[in-house]
Formats: structure tokens, sequence, C-alpha cells
């Protein structure tokens, strides 16, 4: 088994409720529940879920744009072979290095841009803060970058501002910054959820020819599982808070096993006018995880629901063979198969 | 085959604007039948929701229709004044548009908003006891608990409040409903229980509906017809079975070919290169010519007229016998 390029470990994230001025908050959402996976080498995984799932916010505290509450977020060092070192303890000296192992892409190209910034300014940037390179070296740096991410020649597009892009290009803008540093990690949040149908393709088609190019990985957060299926040899299902599902993704899409999956798998729609769906009716509608009960998250939709998982703690992620793990009382596990 | 209901008659309308005419629609020609489902599909800035504003005669100030008709029931919509035309929104044609449900004011009860459209709209006229029973019903036909009636839009969740604009768009009894978008802003689980419920009263109630989305898969799975948008014209028209199964505008194709689904062999997915033109300057002769792989030299001189090319099924394209069977690309 080769070292895992990140490992995360009980990782929770907790939100107090306002209740009023100088009040101590007593309610918390539990935006992430101790969640726990790994990504190896050059590997991307998707976390699919629904809005509110947590699932960006566990992109956040992996590149500590947020603190985690609990819980540890271990990386491997590419300098340092040995071990993984907890991304909390990176003392404030290191952070800069860090910062060039880990990116993120956000999910609206108009918002996460300085207007005011050209795109040789914008993806020089990271170059700058990081004191890599001359100016003529950051030049011919960004250059390169923007060749490879499909805006040439580059000299038409460096002193341009975002106004005077398209979504698309803004988006590849966003790739070449996040990818300027050479990182071996990077959080993309639903990067194309805001594009056309028809652009849509052409940046995933860039990002996965990046990620072979730049050798990195990707965690890739997205609500919608066809784009996950394009995108990621792994899947992972969150809902409220916990991963409920995780595995490789023609498995998880092909032999789905937690009740939330199959419902999210029948709902999502088909462009196939012959496909017959298999509906799955699951209860109600999505809540909010404030103060949630120990059972099984999703107990109150669930139509299969048992005595036991009424009167269980939630199911831990369990193997079903094959590196499919599953969080439900229900589903046999590999051991009890055999 | 059932009665034609709506039919627009190669319909042209551009934006008057500061840097010149933007044309929005161009020569549009579709009829809508009785209990009928078409859906129009394409990107932003195709005109799909100025074909949506133009039917409920709530297209922009500037925009202006220099040729063609939208005809309901033989009458022509544009030549009505907007008195007229008032009276035929909501009885005749209602709307459920993206992003309706945040458009709920937050300080009256949903119940009452819905109370007032029918007010001013809804004949024959109904006492408040007979307007509370519709609603209530309403409530029960969209799925919502009739005791949210009395309650304020804060209330209700997000598909809540999107199906309480069903129930007000369905509040009228009109004959077609416009559904723009109708369930972009939702989770996907929500939104397949608001489609089907959708799909649901359609049968029931044998409505015809306009489903307008960017998403070709939503569309797939609720209309009976499709039409394909690209640039302001309508470039491939037919029943959705048969053009999803062989799509021949090359916009089409590649649309279809370039849309991720969890079902089926994992392709991998053409890319359409380019991007949508500048609709103030739209390149000549074909719209498409521009982004297209099949593209001639005809095709960047002269227009392509939308032809009929099997029963029912037409497409504006000069080479659509060149355009290949999909699915060939395999991962």
């Amino acid at each position: 088994m080769t070292q895992p390029l990140l490992k995360v470990e009980n990782l929770s994230k907790l939100f107090p409720v306002a209740k009023g001025f100088l009040r101590t908050p007593t309610d918390f959402i539990h935006a992430v529940d101790g969640i726990n996976f790994e990504i190896q080498p050059g590997e991307s995984l998707g976390l699919v879920g629904e809005s509110g799932c947590g699932k960006s916010t566990t992109g956040r505290m992996l590149v500590k744009l947020m603190e985690a509450s609990s819980g540890q977020i271990l990386m491997s060092d590419k300098t340092q072979t040995e071990d993984l070192i907890d991304i909390a303890n990176i003392p404030r000296e290191d952070m800069k290095r860090f910062r060039r192992r880990v990116q993120m892409i956000f999910q609206d190209p108009y918002e996460s841009m300085n207007p005011r910034r050209t795109v040789f300014e914008t993806v020089s940037e990271p170059l700058t803060v990081q004191n890599i390179g001359s100016l003529k070296e950051r030049e011919e740096r960004v250059s390169e970058m923007l060749r490879l991410v499909g805006l040439s020649p580059p000299d038409a597009f460096l002193f341009r501002y975002p106004h005077e892009l398209s979504g698309g290009q803004r988006q590849r803008v966003a790739i070449a910054r996040a990818l300027v540093l050479d990182p071996s990690f990077v959080v993309a949040d639903e990067p194309t959820s805001m594009l056309d149908v028809s652009i849509r393709i052409s940046i995933m088609d860039l990002m996965l020819k990046l990620a072979d190019e730049f050798d990195v990985s990707y965690l890739y957060i997205t609500h919608d599982l066809a784009v996950a299926r394009y995108m990621c040899d792994r899947i992972a299902v969150m809902y409220l808070g916990k991963i409920v599902e995780i595995g490789d993704t023609e498995e998880i899409l092909g032999n789905p096993q937690h009740p939330y999956t199959k419902a999210l798998l029948s709902a999502v729609p088909v462009p196939d006018p012959t496909h017959v769906k298999e509906e799955v009716a699951i209860l109600g509608g999505i809540t909010k995880a404030i103060n949630p009960p120990a059972e099984c998250r999703f107990l109150a939709r669930c139509p299969w629901a048992q005595d036991v998982c009424r009167t269980s703690d939630h199911p831990p992620l369990e193997d079903k063979g094959d590196g499919h793990y599953v969080a439900c009382h229900l589903v046999e596990s590999a051991l009890a198969r055999a | 085959m059932s009665r034609p209901l709506l039919e627009v008659d190669h319909l042209v309308m551009n934006y008057t604007t500061e840097k010149g005419d933007v044309s929005a629609i161009q020569d549009v020609s579709f009829t809508l039948y009785e209990g009928e489902a078409l859906g129009l599909v394409g990107e932003s800035g195709c005109g799909k929701t100025s074909i949506a504003m133009s039917l409920l005669g709530l297209a922009a100030d500037n925009a202006r229709f220099d040729e063609g008709e939208i005809r309901l029931d033989g009458t022509n919509l544009l030549a009505l004044t907007p008195d007229q035309m008032r009276q035929r929104r909501w009885n005749d044609i209602s709307m459920v548009f993206q992003g309706a449900m945040n458009a709920w004011n937050p300080v009256y009860k949903v119940g009452d908003q819905i109370r007032e459209a029918m007010d001013l709209h809804f004949r024959p006229r109904l006492s408040s006891r007979e307007v509370e029973a519709r609603i209530a019903k309403l409530f029960e036909l969209v799925g919502l608990n009739p005791a949210m009636i009395n309650r304020y839009p804060h209330e209700f969740s997000g598909g809540m409040r999107q199906r309480a604009i069903i129930a007000m768009a369905l509040s009228c009894d009109p004959k077609i409903i416009i559904a723009d978008e109708p369930t972009t802003a939702l989770d996907v689980i929500v939104q397949d229980q608001i489609l089907q419920e959708l799909k649901a009263i359609q049968a029931d109630l044998g409505m015809s509906i306009i489903y307008i989305s960017h998403d070709i898969a939503v569309i797939a799975e609720v209309t009976d017809k499709i039409g394909v948008m690209y640039a302001g014209k309508l470039v491939e028209l037919g029943p959705t079975k048969e053009v999803f199964a062989r799509p021949k505008h090359p916009y089409a194709y590649l649309l279809l070919s370039s849309t991720p689904s969890v079902t089926g062999p994992r392709r991998k997915l053409a890319p359409l290169e380019g991007e949508p033109p500048d609709l103030l300057n739209p390149p000549t002769g074909c719209r498409f010519h521009p982004r297209c792989p099949y593209a001639t030299e005809r095709c960047s001189t002269e227009e392509p007229p939308i032809t009929d090319i099997d029963s029912g099924h037409q497409v504006a394209c000069w080479n659509w016998q060149e355009v290949p069977e999909l699915g060939g690309l395999t991962k």
C-alpha cells in the first residue's frame, strides 16, 4: 500500500447557532461530523451530496480556509517522505510552503477573481507571494500556464480584465492560477456548475488532462453524480455531515447500497427518454443537522428503517468488499456474508 | 392527433439596444398541441426565455417584433392590447419561473397571494369560500398540506415554495403552463419529485406545458416533443425520443454527445469548441457554422431553412446527412 496523499480522520466542523448577542451558543449545526477518508496520489475523489450536506465545508477545511472543530487532516509532504503531517500543526513559517502544495478552484468564476486585476496579475500572484522567479520568469511561467489551459495566444489574454472574459475563459484562468505553483492537491468546488453545457465538458476535459500532466489529485465537490462519474476515480456520498457511502465510481453508481445513494441516483435526470426510472421514494425533505440525535442521520427519511436503526447509533462506515464502504445497519457486511 | 393550441409562426424578435439590434429570436416556428409537453432546450442567451416572455406578452420594453405571429386558438397574441393580453395571462397561459420560489412576498400568507392572483384573473368569479376550497384542492394536487395555506413563505422550504408556485400557476385553470427552468435552483431529489408531480398533473388535467431548460436530461424526462435552440434559432424540432435517438443538427448532436450521464457506458464526451456568438452581430449564413465540424462553404453564406427530414422531425442544416449516429465514443 502506498502512502496516501491525504488522510482525513474523524474530521468535524460545528457551527454555533446564534442565540443573540453575548449569549453562549448551546446549539450547533453539525456541518461535518466525524468523517474519514483517504486520497491516494494522483487519484480524484468526488464528494457528492445535496446543498447543506457539508461537502463545501469539508473542502474548505482541507485547504485550511476554515479550522476544523475536531479531528485530523494528515497530508504527505513531498520533500519529507517519511510521515504524514497534521495540517493543523503546521507552524506559521511553514504555511507558505503548505499553500504551494494545496490549492482551490471555486464555483463562481465571476466572484473568485479580483475585477481590478489583469489575468497576468491574477495568475502570477501565487508566484509573487511565494517569491518564485524574476519578473521575466514569472511572465514566462504565466504564459505557459495560459497556453496549457487553452488561452492562446497568451499575449492576447495577459492584460485583460475578468469582465473581458467569458465564464469559461475565467474558469480557465482560475485553473491556471490554481496550478501555477504545481500543487499536489486541488480542491475543486463545483468548478463547472455555473457554466453552460457546451463549455462544461471542455473545462472538465482540461482538468482531467492537467491532473495527468501535473500529477495532481482533486477533491471534486459536486451535486451532480453524472459529473462526478466523468471526473472521479472514487465517489463519497455525504448526507447531513456524514459520509454514508464511499467506493469506486462505477461500483457506487452500478451497485449503490445506502438508501440515500439509491434515492439520489434514482432522482438524477437521465438524458435518454427511453430510460425507465426505478423510483426510490424517500420521505420528507432535507433538514439541518442542529444537535442531531445519535441515531442514523437518515432515519427520518429512510423508507426501510427497522428497529435496529432506531435503537442504535449512527452506523459506522463498513467495508462491503473491494473498498466499497457503506454506513447502514441494514446492509450486510462482507464479513457477515462470508 | 389532438388540436393545435398554440402556434408560433415565423417569429422574429430583436432587442433594440444602444449598440444596435440584438437578434434574440430569428424565424422560429413551432406548434403546441393540446395535452402536449414541449421542451425548449439551449444554452444561456439562445433565446429560449425570450420566447417564453413573448408568449406571455411580457417581453422587455426594448423588444421589437418584426415578423411573425403567436396564435393562441387562432388569435394573434401580438396584436392584442396590453389590457387584452392581461386577461389572457393566467387564464389561458400561466407560468412557473426560474427561482420563482424566491418571488413570494414575505409579509403575506402564501394562500392570500394565490387568492390575489385569482381575484385579478379568474373568471368565473368565485365566492371566498369557493376560492378557499379551490386553493386547498390545488395544494393537495401539488403535494402540499392544505394546512399550509395560512402560513408565510419563510415557513416553506425551497421545494415547498416552488410547489406553491405551481399551485398558483394552476389556480386559474390555464390551458398552457410555461415552466422556465422550474427546478433549476433545487436539489436533485426535490427536482425529481417536482418534475414527476408536474408530469402527473399535466396528464390528469390534460394541460399543455412548455418546459424551458438548459438541461437536456430534464427535457428528456418530461416532454413529448423537443425544440433545440441555438443563438436565437430553432435548429431542430421533433418527437423527444426521435431527436434523442437520432439528433441530426450538428449542435443537437454535440449537445447530446457532451452530456454526462449516470447510466449507460462510461463515455468520453465530445467537447463543443468555441463559444456562443454575440447576437449583436450574429454570424452570416448558419449561426452555428463557426463552431460546426460539418460546416461547408455554403454554411457561411446561406442560412439553412428548417425542413422536415422525417415525419415531424425538422432540422435546419445543409449537411444533416453527414451527422453520424450517436454514441460512437467510448472511454
